[in-house]
């Protein structure tokens, strides 16, 4: 009982000891998330490159899937999660110009983060701003498809409106290609390895907890 | 290189904006690969430095 309320696994005999980063609810939501994103890449972007099949239907099902993943997540961070794990504040920007510095030649270690470094809540904002634009506009150009939940309706918004919500849409869209190439990049940067099993398996060993995270700060 | 596509109203009026121009999406690809490679180097060379310390 004390091992539940205390949230902390303890070492099976013959096992490191396990700290769990990723509950097994977290790993479902950002997987489901990953296979909307892709759906919706390729049901976007294929028939652009050439390939073409009946896109319309998957892409707007799956982005009604996703903007129900999101208002989730939302509600889950804000309510049963510590949203402060993602929060940025000052002592983020500060680490974050530590680990430009070193990165362009600086000797000095920044100090170990949290849960989550300041780069990742940077990219966790950046996602958020661009997965909300592409989501919103996608869910105002519902009105312009017939679907089994509601008619068209195309003449909410005046033409100059509708090019201006397609605009957001696309380039919103682009971006998150490249947001996913990046993300991939970093995910199979050997270096963090050990996050890509977090996010898989749910668990980081306690030697990289203490290596990698300040236990004052992320408390496991 | 266009940054938007248009329609035109085939009953001569101005050009109408329709959305982003996926001409773009090469760019956003590039630019995406131009930095991984620029991160990958930093990032060796600052372990190289690490290493030499």
């Amino acid at each position: 009982m004390d091992q539940v309320a205390s949230n902390k696994p303890q070492p099976a005999a013959g096992q490191a000891e396990r700290v769990i980063r990723h509950p097994a609810l977290d790993r479902l939501y950002h997987w489901l998330m990953a296979s909307c994103v892709l759906i919706l890449m390729a049901t976007a972007f294929l028939p652009i490159l050439g390939i073409k099949f009946e896109w319309l239907d998957i892409h707007w099902v799956t982005g009604v899937v996703l903007a129900a993943l999101i208002v989730i997540h939302i509600i889950r961070a804000l309510f049963f999660q510590d949203w402060r794990n993602m929060w940025i504040g000052l002592r983020d920007l500060r680490e974050m110009r530590r680990d430009l510095a070193r990165l362009f030649g600086s000797r000095i270690e920044p100090p170990k983060p949290g849960k989550y470094d300041a780069s990742q809540k940077l990219y966790h904002l950046g996602v958020a701003v661009v997965v909300l634009s592409v989501v919103c506009s996608g869910l105002l150009m519902l009105l312009k498809i017939d679907t089994p939940l509601w008619r068209r309706n195309p003449y909410l918004f005046s033409a100059d409106t509708w090019g201006v919500i397609y605009v957001i849409h696309g380039m919103a869209a682009m971006t998150i290609v490249a947001i996913v190439i990046i993300h991939l990049y970093f995910t199979l940067m050997p270096d963090s390895w050990y996050m890509l099993r977090a996010m898989v398996r749910g668990w980081i060993s306690r030697e990289e907890y203490t290596k990698h995270y300040d236990a004052t700060r992320w408390k496991a | 290189m266009a940054l938007f596509r248009y329609s035109r109203s085939i009953y001569g009026g101005s050009d109408q904006l329709i959305g982003a121009s996926w001409d773009l999406l090469p760019w956003f690809v590039g630019a995406a690969l131009a930095f991984i490679v620029v991160h990958a180097a930093l990032n060796a060379l600052a372990k190289h430095r690490a290493n030499q310390s």
